[in-house]
């Protein structure tokens, strides 16, 4: 039997740095932060609306795995698995999961000396192309410092960019459902 | 030098010297710290001996029972955690407000700020440097921003024009429309208030760590500690990430590249104690 479902009143849920959280329920919209070098990943199954929003830092548990154990949503190999399981358990399913992302940003620097930001994107793309996961809607690296929205209702991902006032739509899930 | 006292000259709103925090530094740079000295000096300003009395009676810190007055508050929180806090108070009075030329809402430039200084405090205890020094450096980095943020506001759109079309550093940018650049102004003032010269140099050249001559590793912390910051989405504004990659930070403090990922866990792990610093109200 279902829970029964709170209506009437929006709720934002905060994703911090190395957290995820995943819902079913419309009336949330899960945020995440000023992303920096970070990647945010939303998923969103449009039949059954369920979701979940990921904000990763680093690329690699195996740094520290102590670490992971204990926070596995600060890495991309740990966290994103994590972030899918929770989903399943929404009844969310992995063919209809429709995947954005952003963040990644990086400085000027050709040497790559502090490349974590696309060390994060390039882990990611990695752990998507062994599980045959494709990435719907992207903005990735860049100079900019990033905020991400997932709506649950609607599976709109939303970005605000710090130094811009407007925000702007990363991926319009509406019409896929 | 003389173009930035011209500059500093021509400002008509400068923030004003936070007057304790050069003083207390050089008061705990001695081996022998007068207590007494610290106290009377801190006494002075009735926002830090409020927040003094508030951190030592907060659940963290406080015994038995609360700390009535300031002596005992001092003598309690220790001079290394009252000194962090003149540090946090002083420092969220000039860094809080938005700075609209840089595209920099309120509160940010502060987090930005705090974050900066815990992170370059975990690098230089790593590498056995002075961290309460590289706190206060990095803490005072961006002061230069709040100078020159009311002169960008007037050329905003040309900044955010400039960057688009060319991957130019912001410091370049600044340079080219104001004549002078964040870095070298916020270490001009902060010598016009008797700061050290480690801090203003550390301060001056915080985008190229090489050119600080005597104070290089200092200024590395800085620079480090404001990489930390950024890659963990604490640098915010216009074209944030518009910074060059500096190597020989890395160098000069003989660290790999693979250290930055683990500062940055240190230094997520120490966000609570950050987030203390924040909500500081003075």
């Amino acid at each position: 039997m279902p829970a029964p479902s709170l209506t009437g009143f929006n709720q934002k849920v905060v994703v911090g740095i190395a957290e995820m959280a995943v819902s079913n329920n419309q009336n949330v919209t899960l945020t995440t932060y000023s992303l920096g070098s970070c990647l945010g990943i939303a998923i969103y199954d449009p039949v059954v609306k369920a979701g979940g929003l990921l904000h990763i830092m680093l690329p690699d548990s195996t740094i520290d795995s102590a670490k992971a154990a204990k926070q596995p949503s600060m890495f991309v190999d740990t966290g994103v698995p994590a972030l899918f399981r929770a989903a399943y358990q929404l009844r969310a399913e992995k063919h209809r999961m429709i995947i954005s992302v952003a963040g990644g940003a990086q400085i000027m620097d050709a040497g790559g000396f502090f490349n974590i930001g696309s060390r994060n994107f390039d882990a990611l793309t990695r752990l998507f192309a062994e599980h045959g996961l494709k990435i719907q809607a992207e903005q990735v690296g860049g100079l900019v410092n990033r905020t991400m929205h997932l709506n649950l209702a609607t599976g709109e991902v939303r970005l605000k960019i710090s130094g811009q006032p407007q925000e702007v739509i990363l991926c319009k899930n509406s019409t896929t459902t | 030098m003389q173009e930035l006292d011209d500059y500093l000259d021509k400002v008509k709103s400068l923030p004003p010297a936070p007057k304790i925090l050069p003083e207390l530094l050089s008061l705990l740079r001695k081996d022998d710290i007068d207590a007494d000295r610290v106290v009377k000096l801190i006494a002075f300003d009735p926002g830090i001996t409020a927040a003094v009395l508030r951190l030592c009676n907060s659940a963290c810190f406080s015994g038995a029972t609360p700390a009535s007055g300031l002596q005992e508050a001092v003598t309690r929180l220790g001079f290394r955690q009252v000194y962090q806090l003149v540090a946090a108070v002083s420092g969220s009075r000039m860094l809080g407000p938005a700075q609209k030329g840089y595209g920099i809402d309120a509160g940010e430039l502060w987090q930005h700020s705090v974050v900066s200084a815990v992170a370059a405090q975990l690098i230089a205890k790593s590498c056995g440097e002075d961290e309460s020094l590289a706190f206060t450096a990095t803490l005072l980095h961006d002061l230069g921003k709040i100078v020159l943020a009311e002169a960008l506001e007037h050329v905003y759109s040309d900044l955010v024009e400039n960057s688009k079309s060319e991957q130019t550093p912001l410091i370049e940018t600044e340079k080219r429309l104001l004549g002078v650049q964040h870095a070298e102004i916020g270490g001009r003032l902060l010598a016009r208030w008797n700061f050290p010269e480690n801090i203003t140099s550390a301060v001056t050249f915080h985008h190229q760590p090489a050119a600080a001559g005597n104070h290089e590793r200092l200024t590395s912390l800085v620079y480090l500690g404001n990489m930390v910051a950024y890659f963990m989405g604490y640098g915010f504004g216009h074209h944030a990430f518009a910074l060059r990659g500096r190597a020989e930070a890395l160098d000069i403090l003989k660290l790999k590249p693979e250290f930055m990922p683990e500062f940055m866990i240190k230094t997520f792990e120490q966000l609570q104690f950050i987030q203390s610093l924040v909500n500081v109200k003075s």
